[in-house]
């Protein structure tokens, strides 16, 4: 069996100019490799590849396919350092061929007969290709993302330009303070634009206590058992009980069982219920950023939990907790299906013109209308109504939730900003 | 020394301690008000069954579940022969929940994506901000869209008779369900720590491929959970439904048809109904009906996150004990 | 010796883990008494023992008696009465988000105090032992979460001065301070000691050489020795002892 040779090729960037030799090991090989290198460099030129293929002496070197170990010299790369990798390539063919001389003592490197190490070389600052592919993807991610993001924001805002431009002939102050007209297929919307404000306030008043003082005891008082993960799982289930079935309850429970009739307490009540979950983790939220090394500090000195909530945890997340709450309502205050049974009519008849009666139409224990239902039922069960009306109420709805949301919102930049610790 | 002045004894005769105090039982009343108000969420959630129940539970004898889950005929009015069947029903609900998703999740968790890894400060404080003011618009006013603006689109691209069908619920309950699936999704990317991205980039991966080899995978719960909560949420959508997907009670065989919902069927008819009857009480089985799936959703759901959490504890529990 | 506080077979478990073990010790009135002891050998759980701050660790399981002047504190109805007793001082500083005046005014007006004059004196002689008044006599409605680390440990000081403490604990009190506010925190206590006892948990081992007079050595939740600081330090009896004050291990 003869042994094995080494041939070893460096090819020149310009006019692939090509040297070749032949010796008997692999240490040999690279010193060649180097001694080439210095030529060609000495000669002003640029090398592009050395590699050494490793054969029976008498048969012929094939440079087609992958070869067996692929290094990477960037003359410009950056530092001493590196690996060969195409990320991180040597700084020099001498460097190369020290590290690979090392590699083969260790025995890393073998090079079996048919096998051989290609040693590429660049001499740039750009990106070696796989850096490109790699910085391509990078970018069409992002576009693909971009889009996404964009397909979904224009869209929305179109249609709620569109929105707006088909309700601007109807819309002035007199559409808004007016009460609806000629069944309803004239005038404004004001009694309806009252109720749903009723709504709001009255479900606010029941569950901002509630709903706070629950937050309190979840994460002031509530030990670590099985008892409060169950609440906090009912918390997490009552948020997700659609809204129709919050619209059955409030019948079943405040319409009928509490003997309240259909009434704008029983509307409000069952709106309450639903946004109360919504209303506890965020108060939650709120209360768990307070450090614990105020409570700490504040038990220490005598303080009973109580006194240390109404103190020091309260007063330094009120703000976050009147953000939520107002969100919250604002949300429901625009649900439709929770008082479709429990409150909300459509005509309601004996509206007045002007004064208390106007500013306030309703009695606790009336029905009354809501803005929301009324876009419903105008679009839905009213004939004879102009499009500009039922736009104009759609605006109008819209409108009043963006401009309150975005007022919490704000307020919730701002107070973020004047941190108190 | 700055001057200190010597001051009495302290301790249970000193001016100060013996001062109106707090009495350990006004501190106890109040401790249990807010514990009542804390076990209120059980309380809600087992009353909403409670009454839901009560008002369906009289016509369980007489209701045939057989007929009622699994035909497709809803003839509630029938003079003739009243039926309750209502598969039509919770297939259009099934159908119109699937479309939603299929258009909601790939844009969402591509915004989710887009916010969480590619955008910083200003920007992601505006985008975040867009996508809380889109979740507050009333569901109602989508319902108007779908009528008055996509229900004409649909009419004119497609050439369809009727422009509230299947299609047109689908992608307005998926605008609806975008918001909530942004905002999950993004709370569950946030959760993966840096430390993770951080390794990824020292292999040399791209965004991409962090993204989609490192990210998902770690935040496939809270992913999950972003996915579950979607689907509860178009299950239980009622107006918006209620105004485009048509009134055909029918099972669904393209997306053009128009469909009703188990949400809109009960919207729509209790109005109608006469207090106590037969069919007042069959919506309100719908009603036990609709519970229950979202019941199951949600409790899927919190498994799925809660999943995340116990499998740290249980591992980190295993080290411990070592 | 004056006793002040008495610890009568106090064992102390946080689920399986024994934090204190048949713990039996005197500590006498108006002294400073020392406790050292590598971390984890029940120094904190000892402090909170006193004050009953350790019912806020749920996990936790008290055993034995702890007296103040013969009264048993585990059993006391009123706890708040008793910590407003007993002034402590925590590792890392605490400013509350509130004015410094109302940061050393919260503890006299939850008992009610309310009257302003009186305040006023109260919150100014705080200020003045714990050596704070002089850098924030002219900015007293700062939030005191906006002071250095070590104010605000000084404030933290003034607030357990201010509800008369006739037990004052500090539980390595230094560990987030500058040396010379150690030095100083040092001397408010050689001061206070005349009347208020003292107890003074720390991880440096020559702290409790230069300012206590008795001194324990806690390890691994059980007491190995107490005595004369000096003798603690120059010949203790126990061999642990000896090899922890020579920094041989801890």
């Amino acid at each position: 069996m003869a042994s094995p040779e080494y041939v070893v090729l460096a090819v020149e960037a310009e006019k692939g100019g090509e040297h070749r030799e032949t010796v008997a090991t692999l240490e040999d090989a690279l010193d060649t490799v180097r001694h080439l290198a210095v030529e060609i460099v000495e000669g002003g030129r640029k090398p592009l590849r050395f590699e050494i293929a490793c054969t029976t002496p008498g048969v012929k070197v094939r440079s087609r396919g992958t070869p067996r170990y692929r290094f990477f010299v960037n003359a410009r790369g950056e530092g001493a350092g590196g690996d060969g990798s195409e990320l991180d390539p040597w700084a020099a063919p001498d460097t190369a061929a020290e590290q690979l001389a090392a590699h083969h003592r260790k025995g890393v490197l073998e090079l079996r007969e048919g096998q051989r190490i290609r040693l590429v070389h660049h001499d740039t600052f750009g990106a070696t290709s796989l850096e490109r592919r790699k910085k391509a993807a990078e970018g069409l991610a992002r576009v693909v993302f971009s889009f996404v993001v964009a397909a979904m924001i224009i869209p929305v805002l179109a249609i709620i330009g569109y929105l707006f431009y088909r309700a601007w002939p109807v819309l002035s102050w007199s559409f808004i303070f007016r009460n609806p007209e000629a069944y309803m297929t004239a005038g404004g919307i004001w009694a309806p634009l009252v109720g749903t404000f009723y709504l709001a306030i009255i479900s606010l008043l029941i569950d901002a206590p509630i709903g706070i003082l629950a937050a309190i005891y979840l994460n002031e008082y509530a030990p670590d058992n099985w008892f409060t993960r169950t609440i906090n799982l009912a918390v997490l289930n009552l948020a997700g009980v659609p809204s129709i079935v919050h619209g059955l309850f409030g019948f079943g429970a405040f319409v009928l069982f509490a003997r309240m009739g259909k009434s704008v307490l029983a509307a409000s009540c069952t709106l309450a219920v639903m946004s109360l979950p919504v209303i506890v983790t965020s108060a939650r939220e709120a209360l768990a950023s307070v450090p614990m090394s105020f409570r700490e500090a504040c038990w220490n000195m005598g303080a009973t939990r109580w006194q240390t909530i109404r103190t020091i945890v309260l007063p330094n997340s009120m703000s976050g907790i009147l953000t939520g709450v107002i969100f919250e309502i604002c949300r429901t205050a625009g649900e439709t299906a929770p008082i479709l049974f429990t409150g909300a009519v459509f005509y309601y008849s004996g509206l007045a013109e002007s004064g208390v009666d106007w500013l306030l139409p309703y009695g606790l224990f009336d029905t009354c209308m809501a803005l929301q239902y009324h876009l419903f039922a105008l679009t839905t069960q009213v004939r004879g109504v102009s499009e500009e009306i039922q736009f104009g109420t759609a605006a109008v709805l819209i409108a009043l939730t963006l401009c309150i949301n975005s007022v919490s919102i704000s307020l919730r930049v701002y107070l973020r900003s004047r941190k108190k610790w | 020394m700055n001057g200190v002045e010597t001051a009495p004894v302290g301790g249970s005769t000193s001016p100060v301690a013996n001062r109106r105090g707090v009495s350990v039982l006004s501190e106890r009343l109040i401790e249990w008000i807010i514990r009542l108000c804390g076990w209120s969420a059980i309380f809600f959630v087992l009353a909403i069954f409670f009454f839901v129940f009560r008002e369906a539970a009289p016509v369980f004898g007489e209701l045939d579940f057989k007929e009622f889950f699994t035909s497709p005929n809803w003839r509630p009015t029938s003079e003739v022969r009243p039926q309750y069947g209502i598969l039509a029903l919770l297939t259009g609900s099934l159908a119109l929940t699937g479309i939603a998703m299929l258009v909601a999740v790939p844009f969402g968790l591509g915004a989710a994506v887009f916010v969480s890894e590619f955008c910083s400060g200003k920007v992601k404080e505006t985008l975040k901000i867009l996508v809380e003011l889109l979740a507050a618009i009333p569901s109602v006013v989508w319902g108007f869209v779908g009528l008055m603006v996509l229900a004409p689109l649909i009419m004119r691209s497609t050439g369809a008779p009727v422009g509230v069908n299947l299609l047109n619920g689908g992608i307005i309950v998926a605008l609806i369900s975008l918001p909530l699936i942004v905002s999950i999704g993004e709370d569950a990317l946030k959760a993966v720590p840096d430390s993770y991205r951080e390794a990824a980039i020292s292999l040399g991966a791209s965004r991409w491929e962090i993204i989609y080899r490192v990210l998902f995978p770690a935040a496939k719960n809270g992913l999950l959970a972003a996915l579950l909560l979607g689907i509860g949420r178009s299950i239980g959508e009622t107006m918006a439904v209620l105004m485009c997907t048509g009134h055909a009670v029918q099972i669904p065989h393209s997306l053009l048809d128009p469909i009703r919902t188990l949400t809109a069927t009960i919207a729509a008819e209790l109005g109608e109904t006469v207090e106590g009857d037969t069919h007042y009480r069959v919506l309100f089985v719908i009603g036990v009906v609709l519970f229950a799936i979202t019941f199951v959703v949600n409790l899927v759901a919190d498994i799925v996150v809660k999943g995340v959490r116990s499998e740290r504890t249980v591992r980190f529990l295993r080290k411990a004990r070592q | 010796m004056d006793t002040h506080v008495v610890f009568d077979n106090l064992t102390v478990a946080y689920g399986d883990q024994v934090a204190l073990q048949d713990l039996s010790l005197e500590i006498p009135r108006n002294q400073i008494f020392g406790v050292i002891g590598p971390s984890n050998s029940g120094k904190t759980t000892f402090l909170k023992c006193i004050n009953r701050t350790i019912e806020f660790i749920p996990s936790a399981r008290v055993s034995g008696t702890v007296a103040i002047d013969g009264l048993d504190v585990l059993s006391m109805k009123n706890v708040y009465a008793l910590r407003r007793r007993i002034g402590m001082v925590f590792p890392l500083p605490v400013g509350l988000p509130l004015s410094i005046y109302d940061n050393v005014a919260y503890a006299p007006r939850r008992a009610g105090v309310g009257d302003r004059g009186e305040l006023d004196t109260l919150v100014e002689r705080c200020l003045k032992q714990a050596m704070l008044w002089d850098e924030v006599k002219d900015r007293m409605h700062m939030l005191g979460t906006k002071l250095s680390g070590g104010q605000q440990q000084r404030l933290t000081l003034a607030r357990a001065l201010s509800h008369r403490p006739e037990i004052l604990c500090l539980d390595e009190f230094s560990i987030a301070i500058d040396p010379v506010t150690t030095m100083k925190i040092e001397d408010v206590l050689l001061e206070l000691k005349e009347y208020i006892t003292i107890v003074l948990v720390t991880n440096l081992v020559q702290q409790a050489r230069r300012i206590a007079d008795r001194t324990a050595f806690f390890n691994n939740a059980h007491l190995v020795e107490v005595g004369e600081t000096e003798t603690i330090f120059a010949s203790p009896a126990n061999e642990m002892t000896h090899a922890y004050v020579n920094g041989d291990f801890g």
